[in-house]
């Protein structure tokens, strides 16, 4: 598929949710789980990967366009929901791509019920707490400033954060809307699962853990004793890259995930 | 009309270039600059004005705010049980501690039941739902807040009015399986409950559950919507008419011997407005929860596009006015747009008596003036002469205003 293809935006439906779905390329079938906010159709990185992969990322209930029951609000929900998905794809096996927050379910699941999982990617994950009681290893995206939040998230953020007045209204409504939805889930305990830790130990699948080497949202000495705590689990570091590597630096990210997945 | 007087008890004493300097004066500003004998000074004489006000006949209010300069009334049972055992006469209302940050509404209800039977029935019980500073401070998540406080409310009632021996509660927020407390309240079945809130929604849901409904500084159209959100509400739902003491105004008064004396006592009461308000981004505008997302591109954006079509958030019938667009309209006022707002009553107790009684029929009319008697910079002295004034000249006026039935 060439870089320039449009996006093209649908519904996925588990149970009585219809996810909206950004579906991109051809090949190995890659289940995508985004992070803090919805994977952008254009994000360049989609199209690299598409060469190889078939990509399905769903935005999570309560982000993007995606609807949220009422009573559907932890990350018990959501590990569910895609147990459920996993399930009812047509291949056996998927390559399960976790971005961040999306990260954290990607682990969830596949320590939770790795049978339907190929392989397990894990970018810059939340998840699991490491440091002591009086160190957060996440930083608080909600009671930080947000210029040090977008410091702490780019390795350039010149380049790369977000221009809020170049937005149309829309998109904006759709952040605003992905940033309650993460508050939603997220809150307390603030980005991870207490008990994470413990069954990281169960995940029997090949692991590749990455990260942004200037990532300051979660560093990557957190990910390197993540993907420790990860049986047989690799770790990348990927150069003049944040916490978001995939749009940063998405050849580098994309030959990363192709040479572990073909 | 009933009167109810208050004082936040703000720590003004923060060196001016440490307040400009900071992003926030609520949540995070470090606590080194409140000096506890400072504080303690504070809260001897402002507890003294609360007593004062026993002995004038005026009731008296206390609120809670945490961390930051406007308030040191973190710990609203506390003052609410001091309050219980050293006034003699007058009713004494909670407006209110945060009900939505704390974990357990059962221990709620048994402090404002200790609270009510210590004194002898006076108490009244009010609801405030949680600004984001106070989210953050009391590390309570802000998506789901409003359904939060109305569940805590409604197990509060119920612990409240339960003698029967325990029951189980298991909620969508709070679980809690054996609730029985001792002592159950002096007021059966609960004392009055009163809440807080501008929104057309909330309002509405205070109506159909027949609380007192307290509209703070939102000036006559805001408030005026509010009153009509809550009459309709009970309408819609069958529910019989309320009378004007249903209705409640908080505003800041102060009043002089002459014109002069009563208006450079309610300027300084706009220190809580122009000096206290003051909260970082991040605290405020951005915290999730706190806005519906179709006010987002008001919020993010720091250059205005001429094309944007948003909700206009001052007149949006049906939409939710953000605390924060609301704050910073209040923060440059000066005393004389205060007053034309209707958010300060002040001068001689005859024209206070009339500003405060042109507001009454701007709105539609209202059975409690709520007043913010000190504020800011404000001296103990200037304070007890306020109170003295307004409790003998003015309170008796207001006292023949009756509760009426009002469209």
């Amino acid at each position: 598929m060439a870089d320039d293809a449009p996006a093209s935006a649908d519904r996925l439906n588990v149970r009585d949710i219809a996810l909206e779905v950004v579906r991109r390329g051809a090949g190995q079938p890659i289940l995508a789980l985004h992070g803090m906010q919805p994977i952008d159709p254009a994000a360049r990185f989609l199209n690299l990967l598409g060469r190889h992969a078939e990509i399905t990322a769903p935005s999570h209930p309560g982000f993007g366009d995606s609807p949220r029951p009422a009573d559907f609000d932890t990350v018990y929900d959501l590990v569910h929901l895609y147990l459920d998905l996993l399930e009812s794809l047509p291949r056996q096996k998927v390559t399960l791509l976790g971005f961040s927050f999306g990260g954290w379910i990607a682990a969830e699941i596949a320590a939770s019920c790795c049978h339907r999982v190929e392989r397990l990617i894990l970018v810059d994950p939340f998840g699991i707490k490491l440091s002591d009681r009086e160190t957060p290893d996440i930083t608080d995206v909600f009671n930080t400033h947000p210029d040090t939040v977008r410091d702490r998230e780019w390795h350039d953020p010149a380049r790369c954060a977000p221009d809020f007045n170049a937005w149309e209204d829309a998109a904006l409504v759709r952040y605003a809307r992905g940033r309650d939805a993460l508050c939603l889930y997220g809150w307390k305990d603030y980005m991870y699962n207490p008990q994470l830790k413990r069954w990281l130990g169960r995940i029997a699948v090949p692991t590749l853990v990455l990260w942004g080497a200037s990532d300051r949202i979660v560093t990557p000495d957190y990910g390197r004793t993540y993907a420790g705590l990860i049986p047989g689990a690799r770790f990348g570091l990927i150069e003049a890259a944040g916490h978001h590597p995939e749009i940063e630096q998405p050849e580098a990210f994309a030959d990363r995930v192709v040479s572990f997945i073909v | 009309m009933d009167v109810w007087w208050q004082c936040e008890i703000p720590y003004p004493y923060v060196p001016q270039d440490v307040l400009a300097a900071a992003d926030s004066v609520r949540g995070s500003l470090p606590n080194k600059w409140c000096d506890p004998k400072v504080a303690a000074d504070l809260y001897e004489e402002v507890l003294d004005e609360f007593l004062l006000c026993d002995d004038e006949g005026m009731n008296v209010l206390a609120i809670e705010h945490h961390a930051g300069i406007n308030s040191l009334m973190a710990a609203n049972p506390m003052f609410v049980g001091i309050l219980a055992r050293q006034t003699r006469k007058v009713r004494i209302l909670s407006l209110g501690t945060l009900v939505s940050l704390r974990e357990d509404p059962v221990r709620i209800a048994e402090e404002y039941a200790t609270a009510d039977v210590m004194s002898r029935g006076r108490l009244e019980i009010g609801f405030v739902k949680s600004g984001g500073t106070e989210m953050a401070s009391n590390h309570t998540n802000p998506v789901g807040n409003l359904e939060r406080y109305w569940e805590a409310i409604d197990l509060i009632r119920k612990t409240l009015s339960s003698h029967d021996g325990p029951f189980s509660w298991e909620g969508k927020y709070f679980t809690h399986r054996h609730v029985n407390i001792w002592p159950r309240p002096w007021q059966q079945p609960h004392p009055r409950l009163w809440s807080a809130t501008g929104d057309p929604y909330t309002a509405a849901e205070v109506g159909r559950r027949g609380m007192v409904h307290v509209l703070v500084l939102r000036g006559p159209d805001g408030t005026k919507r509010a009153y009509q959100a809550h009459r309709r509400a009970r309408a819609e739902a069958g529910l019989p008419k309320v009378t004007t003491d249903n209705f409640a105004y908080a505003a800041m008064v102060y009043v002089g011997e002459t014109e002069e004396e009563g208006r450079a006592g309610g300027s300084k009461l706009l220190w809580f407005l122009n000096t206290s308000l003051k909260s970082s981004p991040q605290l405020s505008k951005f915290l999730p929860g706190m806005t519906p997302p179709e006010f987002a591109p008001q919020i993010y954006r720091t250059a205005p596009r001429p094309t944007a079509a948003a909700p206009d958030m001052v007149n949006a019938e049906k939409g939710v006015a953000p605390a924060s667009q609301n704050a910073a309209k209040l923060m440059s006022l000066t005393t004389e747009e205060a007053m034309q707002q209707g958010i300060l009553f002040c001068g001689t107790p005859d024209s206070t008596y009339r500003q405060i009684m042109e507001f009454y029929d701007k709105v539609g009319g209202f059975g409690h003036l709520a007043m913010i008697g000190r504020s800011g910079f404000m001296t103990h002295e200037e304070s007890v002469k306020g109170i003295k004034l307004f409790a003998r000249e003015v309170a008796p006026r207001l006292r023949e205003v009756k509760a009426m039935l009002t469209e």
